[in-house]
């Protein structure tokens, strides 16, 4: 039994929405028109991660034509808002998959398209892939289906577009509450000097989304198997607070 | 990480570098990827990093019964499915000395061209993609749908089909389903000459195309290429009529080839195939008809089947190339070692790592789109 079998994977925890007050009375109705943009615009990143991409292209062509929703193939998750999944990951796709994740601004949502992402799938035995995505990754909408079929994808698209304009769709601050319990489950498969070059404790901070979910025992492995050792987002903080006073 | 701890690291000046190329990015096919060695734009070396979307199929195999790997099997090669299927099944009806009815070898023609047909459209509208015109992407992937169309209602699937089986076919086609084919066919014929203005004999395509990821005949046979890469060669080697299997002695088509090796011509080539796929199809749809009895000979219980102990290689003849499956029984109900021959594992790791060299940055997408490799098949 090695170190990291010894600490537990904290359960995850679903935060309440903290609802911010706002003093001007415009502002809902403006967040509103915000959402409903939001929703109507959308661009998908292109990564074909398993073999319910096949649909993708009849969806995304003149047929099913995903375009009139106003979704859109983006090459750079830099410009994506929704990570699709389509089908088994490999354990090997799973780390780009989280450090395509990590680099995408929020708000973003991830949507798992076939069985595979439910619950292993075909591969339940396979010793190659992770069988259950939203251990890893919050994920907004599962799609099932061996493989589901484009005007599936579209409806599961159409749920999507639905939850943002209702602002339920709000999945991805759960990666930055509960960061803890992703890593521990990413630690587990990849070993525990898993690191990414995104700095989601800083991020979370930046989106005002700490809680006592978001550090644990498995950030601190984190910050322990980066060079320098030293309390890291601590002197980020100091830095940033010295900034602040020199620019006073 | 935290961002401090980046460190540059120091290197001569130089004009080389490296890159990663893929496996989130648009010029791939599927979830592949490269490490490519440049200076400037002309790639030094090419490195393949398969492994995306490894499986372990030959493993999973063994673990399951002979019938439940069927629906196994189409999962290797996606867009070509139907191949998988014909070629695991011609191995155990070989190892059982089953003998399949007529109405069924015709049947499995069927279907294997009709899958031909869909992945050559599709692979032509992902070359189109690469050099810049989405055109003839989209007119690939939409007149594809409509062989799906054909697909599902064939077997009530549109990509994974699962109608063949060991001893034949799951059952008869549905009614009226052959005047639907030749309807279908005869919109496909009348589409290849707008493909060839707006794709085929553009301007665009063919200089691009030209001369690029070029390979001669001796090279080409020494890297195990097969199919259309290697009819694009000149050498007219075809499984379908040099080691005839179902009912293709019985039909009449050409082996086309092309001289040039390149990415040019192995795309006239697959579009020289769309035409023979069509033209088998219709002999099909005629002979068919009089071809009369059972679609599948009796099988034993098939949740309690234990073939006989031997081993054998049968292969077939897919879009990709030379689809050939190694197959090991010990007299069990499972596998004892199924081994995938996959022709995109010859295409995508060591041909496309020997094109690459010497070409333009660019031009690797072209390359690999022009070979046809299939991502799943290589890393299974
Ligand atoms: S659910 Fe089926 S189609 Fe989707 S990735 Fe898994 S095996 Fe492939």
């Amino acid at each position: 039994m090695n170190e990291l079998d010894k600490i537990p994977v904290r359960q995850e925890i679903s935060v309440a929405q903290g609802s911010v007050k706002r003093s001007n009375p415009l502002a809902n109705v403006f967040d509103e028109l915000v959402r409903f943009c939001q929703s109507r615009s959308m661009f998908m990143l292109h990564y074909c991660t398993g073999c319910g991409a096949i649909e993708l292209p009849p969806a995304m062509t003149s047929r099913f034509d995903m375009e009139r929703l106003g979704i859109q193939p983006m090459v750079t998750p830099r410009q994506a808002d929704i990570l699709l999944i389509t089908g088994y990951v490999s354990v090997k796709t799973l780390k780009r998959i989280i450090l395509t994740y990590e680099q995408m601004p929020a708000p973003k949502y991830v949507i798992g398209i076939c069985s595979c992402t439910v619950n292993g799938g075909m591969y339940w035995q396979s010793y190659a892939t992770a069988k259950v995505l939203k251990e890893y990754l919050p994920v907004d909408i599962y799609i099932a289906g061996c493989m589901p079929r484009p005007e599936a994808v579209i409806s599961g698209l159409r749920d999507l577009m639905g939850d943002i304009k209702s602002g339920s769709a709000s999945n991805w601050k759960r990666y930055f509450q509960n960061y803890d319990h992703y890593l521990g489950n990413q630690q587990k498969l990849f070993d525990e000097d898993w690191q990414t070059p995104t700095d989601i404790i800083a991020e979370a901070e930046h989106y005002g989304l700490i809680t006592d979910q978001t550090l644990g025992e498995h950030t601190a492995l984190l910050q322990k198997h980066q060079q320098p050792l030293e309390a890291l987002e601590f002197s980020l903080g100091e830095k940033r607070e010295k900034i602040r006073g020199e620019n006073q | 990480m935290r961002p401090e701890n980046y460190e540059a690291i120091k290197q001569p000046p130089s004009n080389e570098f490296e890159l990663n190329f893929g496996p989130n990015h648009p010029g791939i096919e599927g979830n592949y990827a490269f490490r490519v060695k440049l200076n400037g734009d002309e790639v030094l070396s090419a490195r393949a990093d398969a492994g995306y979307l490894h499986r372990g199929f030959e493993k999973l195999m063994e673990g399951r019964l002979w019938i439940q790997n069927i629906a196994l099997v189409p999962r290797i090669c996606v867009p070509d499915p139907v191949p998988m299927e014909v070629c695991y099944s011609l191995a155990i009806e070989e190892l059982c000395g089953l003998e399949i009815p007529e109405r069924a070898q015709w049947l499995r023609v069927m279907q294997l061209e009709m899958s031909r047909l869909a992945a050559h459209l599709f692979a032509f509208g992902g070359h189109a993609a690469t050099t810049g015109m989405y055109t003839p992407m989209f007119w690939g992937v939409a007149d594809r749908d409509l062989i799906l169309d054909r697909f599902e209602e064939l077997t009530g699937g549109r990509v994974y089909s699962i109608y063949n089986i060991p001893g034949g076919v799951r059952r008869d086609m549905p009614d009226g389903f052959l005047d639907r084919l030749g309807a279908l066919l005869d919109y496909l014929d009348s589409r290849l000459p707008d493909y060839d203005s707006l794709f085929f004999r553009n301007q665009v395509f063919i200089r691009r195309a030209r001369d690029v990821g070029a390979m001669t005949q001796e090279q080409a046979l020494k890297w195990g290429v097969t199919g259309p890469n290697l009819r694009a060669t000149g050498l007219a080697f075809d499984v379908r009529r040099d080691d005839p299997y179902l009912a293709y002695e019985k039909i009449d088509f050409d082996v086309v080839t092309q001289p040039g090796g390149d990415a040019l011509s192995r795309n006239l080539v697959r579009r020289a195939e769309l035409k023979q796929s069509i033209r088998i199809l219709r002999q099909v749809i005629k002979h068919l008809p009089s071809v009369k009895g059972a679609v599948r000979c009796p099988i034993p219980n098939p949740l309690a089947w234990n073939v006989p102990a031997g081993e054998t290689y049968t292969r077939v003849e897919s879009s990709k190339g030379e689809l050939a499956y190694y197959v090991v029984s010990n007299g069990g109900d499972k596998p004892y070692r199924v081994h995938v021959r996959g022709p995109s594992s010859m295409h995508a790791v060591q041909v496309l790592e020997k094109l690459a060299v010497g070409s333009r940055l660019e031009d690797i997408a072209q390359i690999m789109f022009s070979l046809d490799a299939c991502p799943p098949e290589v890393d299974r």
